[in-house]
C-alpha cells in the first residue's frame, strides 16, 4: 500500500471527502436527506456497494481490456445493486419497503465509477477496498450531518424521535430539496475554507495550487 | 492492453475483448440468476405476509406479530371473494355474517404507482380503513401518506357515493405534497363512483 492507512481515512473523509471536495454523489444528497434513517441506509448501501466493486475491479484490474473498462465498471457495480437489493427483500422486508426506490438509485450514484476509475484500475485489491469503504463513509457522514440540520428543523424530530420539545412551527422549506442546495453550498464553504488555511496558515486564502 | 503491438494485431484484441465481455455478463450473470432462484422463495413469502398484513390493518385488526400469528389470524377471520369481476377480501364475523370488505386500488401517483386495500363496512356507508402495499412518493413529503397520521383520518370516515372524499373539513392534505395528496383522492374517489358504486348489497 503506497498510502498508509491513516492516510487513506484521512483522504476519504476530509482531505478529498467525496460529497464537499470532489462535489460527486450530490443528486443522492439532496434527495434522500430530510430524514436521518433514510441517510443512513443510502450511506450504506453505498458504502458497501463501493467497496466490493473496488475490490473485484481491481482483481481483474490487469485483465479488463482499457476500451471497455466502463462497460465492465457498470457491469460489476450493476450485478452488487441487485445482490444489495435481493438480500435486503428477503431479509429485511420492512427496510426493503421502507428504502423503495433508493437501491436502485445506488447504481446511478458518480462516487462508485469515480472510485473505480480514480483508484481500483490501478491499487492493489485489499487498498480498493478500504478506499472505497471509507469514500461510502465520508459521503454517509457528510448526508448524516445534512440530514441532521434538515430532519430537526423541518420535521422537529431525529431519527423519528421528537426533540421539538418547546414545540416550534417547523420549516416546511427543510423538507425540501431545495434546503440541501443551501446546506451543502455552505458547508462546502466552510470545509474548503477550513482546509485553505491549514494549508496557507498566513491567513490570505491564495489560489489553491492545483 | 498492448494487443495492437503483437502479432496478432487488431483482430486479437477484439476476439480478446469479446470472449472477456462474454466470460464476465455469464459469471456475474449466473451469481444473480443463482441468488434469485435461491432467495425467490423467501421474497415471495414476505411479500404474501405484507399483503396480508395490510389487510388486516385496513380492517383495523390486529397486523403486529411473526409471519404464522398473521397467516391465522387471516385465516381465520377473512375470505377471498370475487364482486363484480374483482377479487376483494371479505371479513367474517364468528357467526358468519360479513362485517367489511377490503377493496384493492391502484392508480398513478406523482411518482410511480399507488397500491393499497380500502376496507368498508358491509353496507358501504363507512369506511373501515386504508392502507397501502405500494408507493414510490417523495420520501418525506407524499410518502408521508403511508404514516398513521395521514392514513388514520380515514377509519370511520361515513362514505358518500356520489361525492367521494374532499380535503377541507373531512380530511387534511399533505403539507408540501399536493400533487401526492391529490393523486390518492383521485384514486379513492374512482373507487367509490366506479366501484363500489355498482355494487349491490343488501
Amino acid at each position: 500500500m503506497a498510502e498508509s492507512w491513516k492516510q487513506l481515512v484521512k483522504r476519504n473523509l476530509w482531505t478529498e471527502n467525496q460529497v464537499v471536495r470532489q462535489i460527486l454523489g450530490i443528486c443522492s444528497s439532496l434527495a434522500v436527506t430530510n430524514l436521518m434513517a433514510n441517510s443512513l441506509v443510502m450511506g450504506l448501501g453505498l458504502t458497501f456497494v463501493t467497496a466490493l466493486s473496488g475490490l473485484t475491479l481491481s482483481l481483474l484490474r490487469n485483465l479488463i481490456p482499457r476500451r471497455i473498462r466502463m462497460i465492465v465498471q457498470t457491469l460489476v457495480i450493476a450485478a452488487y445493486v441487485i445482490l444489495v437489493d435481493l438480500i435486503i427483500k428477503a431479509a429485511l422486508p420492512d427496510i426493503s419497503k421502507a428504502l423503495g426506490p433508493y437501491v436502485a438509485l445506488i447504481i446511478t450514484n458518480c462516487i462508485i465509477m469515480g472510485r473505480a476509475e480514480a483508484y481500483a484500475q490501478k491499487n492493489p485489491p485489499v487498498a480498493s477496498m478500504l478506499d472505497g469503504f471509507f469514500a461510502g463513509i465520508g459521503y454517509t457522514l457528510v448526508l448524516l450531518l445534512i440530514a441532521l440540520i434538515r430532519e430537526a428543523l423541518g420535521f422537529g424530530t431525529i431519527f423519528g424521535y421528537n426533540v421539538n420539545l418547546l414545540g416550534l412551527d417547523t420549516w416546511t422549506i427543510m423538507v425540501m430539496p431545495p434546503s440541501a442546495f443551501f446546506l451543502i453550498g455552505i458547508l462546502i464553504w466552510l470545509v474548503s475554507n477550513v482546509q485553505e488555511k491549514k494549508k496557507n496558515p498566513a491567513g490570505k486564502p491564495g489560489p489553491a495550487k492545483r | 492492453m498492448g494487443g495492437q503491438k503483437e502479432g496478432g494485431g487488431v483482430k486479437h484484441d477484439y476476439l480478446n475483448t469479446i470472449v472477456f465481455i462474454l466470460v464476465l455478463s455469464l459469471v456475474f450473470g449466473g451469481v444473480l440468476a443463482g441468488t434469485n432462484a435461491w432467495l425467490r422463495p423467501r421474497i415471495v413469502v414476505n411479500e404474501q405476509i405484507a399483503e396480508k398484513r395490510a389487510v388486516l390493518d385496513a380492517f383495523g385488526l390486529d397486523a403486529t406479530g411473526d409471519a404464522q400469528a398473521i397467516a391465522e389470524r387471516f385465516d381465520s377471520q377473512i375470505q377471498t371473494e370475487t364482486q363484480q369481476d374483482l377479487a376483494i377480501y371479505s371479513w367474517f364475523d364468528t357467526n358468519g355474517s360479513t362485517k367489511g370488505y377490503a377493496v384493492p386500488f391502484s392508480g398513478a401517483g406523482l411518482w410511480g404507482t399507488i397500491r393499497g386495500y380500502l376496507a368498508v363496512s358491509a353496507d358501504l356507508k363507512t369506511v373501515l380503513g386504508l392502507t397501502f402495499v405500494e408507493q414510490n412518493e417523495t420520501p418525506g413529503l407524499g410518502g408521508r401518506i403511508d404514516e398513521p397520521a395521514f392514513k388514520e383520518q380515514f377509519r370511520n370516515l361515513s362514505i358518500d357515493l356520489a361525492q367521494g372524499f374532499a380535503y377541507g373539513d373531512q380530511l387534511d392534505a399533505i403539507t408540501g405534497a399536493t400533487s401526492t395528496s391529490r393523486a390518492v383522492l383521485q384514486i379513492l374517489n374512482g373507487l367509490l363512483q366506479q366501484t363500489l358504486a355498482e355494487w349491490e348489497v343488501a
